[in-house]
């Protein structure tokens, strides 16, 4: 939930504490369940939980930076959850993690390893050196990848 | 006598002889092994051409030791007979030679690769040790300043490669899984292992570190790096049962950029599981009057500036009035007005009325002294602003960034942290709070360094289970004087971060010296001679005039006798974190007549109760004034 559009206010770091208050009142005023019209309770209850959270400058500033985040759900910690829920959890988020790297770079190396382990395939085949070639092309992309990929969450 | 010249002429000729006898078969060795000899040879022009170390090398042999294994493995599958297998790498040898003569090099390579890829990098690796050894002796090079040029220039390119590796965005994270705290790229190491990234266990924290670097060297970017990595790492062994963290940091020097280094403190804190970090004094307040009556006196009486000579006596009077308003029957104040209302005569005989005829005494002695003592105590409480004066207690936030305006107001900002260090010290010694894995850092302490010798804290912080981190512009900001210099950066077991600095010796003075091979030559005319003389002579393992000539963001890190020089890594949070998701509620959504209990993290600023039968009426919500409904 947005604290700020509870009371109508705009997301910013120059709102006073003045200001939260008239919003708050000017809120509760309108949805108030004392009203003749019976008000409207789950807004006055979502308005007296973001009047909370926003009346001092250090809940402001709380919410304001929980807004600016990017809307993603960090996975649980990985020794709570077991190492193939992690696993699995890591999985799911390379994609993202990918999307935020050097996804460029990914594939150009990604190209020069599928490029040298094509040139083995097909200047050496039967070589016992072939298999050994192809995995060191896929191994040196592995160990290299890493970097450019985005540091996990909370990492 | 022509008999004479004919021996040494024969001499001569067999010594040429021999030389070039082993240079020939040198030669045959590494053309038979032409293999190697060129994955050697690639391997140490790269080391050279990018400053890498030779440890380097040796990694990536290991790394390519998988390689063989799988080579081994087909060539057992392939031939199925223990001596074709062993004799695999001979035959592909031969195999290779063949298709070199007929031109097929990248085929050639690539059946050969297998083995002499993690061989030519061992051998690659031995060879540019070898060499790097032999030049910083003096034992190589074409002339007498060749291992001042090599140095100078291998350093050039070790700090490139330093930077290329941060260019990386996953390669220098702000925590690691196993605890560790990176920190930045490894430009190049004296006295331990060469890793690519600097780490440092989380633990080395509560051992205590310094942190000394001019303005402008990237000093704020390696404090905030620390601060996260600590904190990551002390969040997640919080998950295994040990306290979780707090964060203490104070900008002693203040002004407006310190609310930038704030915010941009939180963003990354946010970024490794932070949750509420509070800002003080703009955002937040802390009560001093929260600490127990003995240490609040004594704090009161040390936050005032005391003469010697006949001004003990007033010292001496203050200390026992502030003893006695402190320590009055109704229990120690709860707000400076409280304290204040205390600092008056009438009250205090009231309140040591009964059955205290002792104090009673005391008062009579210092009556006349008592409204004097309030005006004083009204003036200091009225600069320290009403931040030191609650609500708020520091174990409520995950992380405390604390500004104080040491170069505006320096008198002010040394009684606040005064205030802030023992209030600190007391939350980690509270026995009855949840203890919690506390991190002080003092950014800029020389602001603040004449009145709050954080080397008590130093050497209490161990047994307190505190970790103090110390940074200042300079030696001299360290302290007061060498003595207190000395005390606090000897004791810095975490470590000493030195940053470019015009007066690094004392810091290098710490880190020791090593024995290296230094090497003499005879010159004949203008050209080396063949003569000379080797001898092992002492050299700093943190070298002053490199430390003097760092670039921004360019740090050391001496530790234990060894010295490490590194490039470190701007601090930014994984863009993938969302702190809000974990964010427990703060206010109640069921209306349970009371606030929701959030458990250990519900922050004690006071919320709005929602009556159990229901919402108050407007009136009591929205007060008396203005903006009744009808």
């Amino acid at each position: 939930m947005n604290p700020f559009a509870a009371l109508g206010l705009p997301a910013g770091p120059g709102l006073t504490d003045d200001q939260v208050r008239a919003a708050w009142r000017a809120v509760a005023a309108a949805t108030h369940p004392d009203r003749d019209d019976g008000g409207d309770p789950a807004a006055y209850s979502a308005a007296a939980a973001a009047y909370a959270q926003l009346r001092t400058g250090w809940g402001r500033s709380e919410a304001l930076a929980d807004l600016t985040a990017v809307s993603y759900v960090p996975p649980a910690d990985p020794a709570a959850v077991g190492p193939a829920a992690s696993a699995w959890r890591m999985l799911v988020i390379l994609p993202a993690r990918v999307r935020h790297g050097r996804p460029l770079r990914l594939v150009i190396r990604a190209l020069i390893a599928a490029a040298v382990a094509l040139l083995a395939v097909t200047l050496i085949p039967g070589n016992p050196s072939e298999p050994a070639v192809v995995a060191g092309a896929g191994l040196w992309w592995l160990l290299t990848a890493r970097g450019d990929l985005a540091p996990p969450p909370g990492r | 006598m022509l008999s004479i010249l004919r021996t040494l002429l024969l001499l001569w000729l067999l010594k040429q002889a021999f030389r070039l006898l082993r240079a020939l078969l040198a030669a045959a060795v590494l053309v038979l092994l032409w293999p190697v000899t060129v994955a050697a040879a690639a391997a140490a022009s790269t080391a050279w051409l990018l400053g890498w170390p030779p440890a380097r090398l040796y990694r990536a042999a290991a790394w390519s030791l998988p390689v063989t294994a799988v080579y081994a493995v087909a060539a057992a599958l392939r031939y199925r007979a223990w001596r074709a297998v062993a004799l695999a790498p001979a035959t592909n040898w031969q195999q290779a030679s063949g298709l070199l003569i007929h031109g097929r090099v990248i085929a050639a390579i690539l059946i050969t690769a297998p083995v002499a890829v993690p061989a030519g990098l061992a051998v690659g690796g031995v060879a540019w040790a070898w060499r790097t050894a032999a030049v910083a002796a003096g034992r190589a090079g074409r002339h007498a300043f060749a291992p001042a040029v090599f140095d100078a220039r291998q350093w050039k390119r070790q700090a490139r490669a330093a930077r290329g590796l941060l260019a990386a965005p996953g390669s220098v994270p702000l925590a690691a899984r196993s605890g560790m705290v990176p920190v930045g790229a490894v430009i190049r190491v004296i006295g331990r292992r060469w890793t690519p990234v600097l780490a440092v266990p989380a633990g080395w924290f509560a051992r205590h570190m310094v942190i000394i670097g001019a303005s402008g060297t990237g000093k704020t970017n390696l404090m905030i790096r620390l601060w996260a990595g600590w904190y990551a790492a002390a969040l997640q062994a919080s998950r295994h049962g040990k306290p979780r963290p707090l964060l203490a940091a104070l900008d002693c020097k203040g002004g407006p950029d310190a609310r930038a280094k704030a915010d941009r403190t939180r963003r990354v804190l946010r970024g490794v599981g932070a949750r509420r970090i509070a800002i003080w004094p703009d955002e937040a307040s802390l009560s001093l009057w929260t600490l127990p009556p003995r240490d609040l006196a004594v704090l009161l009486y040390q936050m005032t500036e005391h003469g010697d000579g006949a001004a003990a006596y007033y010292a001496d009077m203050t200390q026992a009035v502030l003893t006695l308003a402190v320590g009055a029957p109704p229990g120690p104040p709860g707000s400076a007005q409280q304290f204040l209302d205390r600092l008056d005569a009438g009250w205090l005989e009231d309140a040591y009325a009964t059955g205290r005829p002792g104090e009673l005494a005391m008062l009579r002695a210092a009556r006349p002294h008592v409204g004097d003592i309030q005006l004083r105590y009204a003036t200091l409480l009225g600069r320290l602003g009403r931040a030191l004066d609650g609500p708020g207690r520091l174990t409520d936030a995950d992380a405390w960034y604390f500004i104080l305006e040491g170069t505006s107001e320096p008198s002010v900002a040394e009684a606040q942290a005064m205030a802030l260090t023992e209030l600190i010290a007391h939350a980690a010694t509270d026995r009855r709070a949840e203890p919690r894995a506390m991190l002080l850092a003092a950014d800029d302490y020389s602001a603040v360094s004449r009145r709050v010798p954080l080397s008590n804290l130093y050497e209490r912080g161990r047994s307190l289970g505190l970790g103090v981190m110390v940074s200042a512009q300079s030696w001299q900001g360290l302290g007061k004087d060498d003595d207190e210099r000395y005390r606090i950066a000897a004791t810095a077991d975490g470590g000493l971060w030195v940053m470019q600095t015009p007066y690094p010796e004392p810091l290098s003075h710490l880190a020791g010296t090593r024995r290296v091979l230094e090497s003499a030559r005879k010159l004949l005319g203008t050209a080396w001679g063949d003569e000379g003389t080797t001898r092992i002579q002492h050299a700093w393992t943190a070298d002053p005039d490199l430390i003097r000539r760092l670039h921004t963001g360019q740090a050391c890190y001496i530790h234990r006798g060894t010295a490490t020089f590194v490039q470190v890594a701007r601090p930014k949070p994984s863009p993938l974190t969302l702190p809000a998701a974990a964010r427990p509620p703060t206010v109640p959504a069921a209306r349970d007549g009371r606030h929701q209990d959030h458990g250990r993290d519900a922050p004690t600023v006071p919320l709005p109760a929602i009556p159990a039968d229901g919402p108050p009426p407007l009136d009591d919500v929205l007060g008396p004034a203005k903006g009744s409904v009808s």
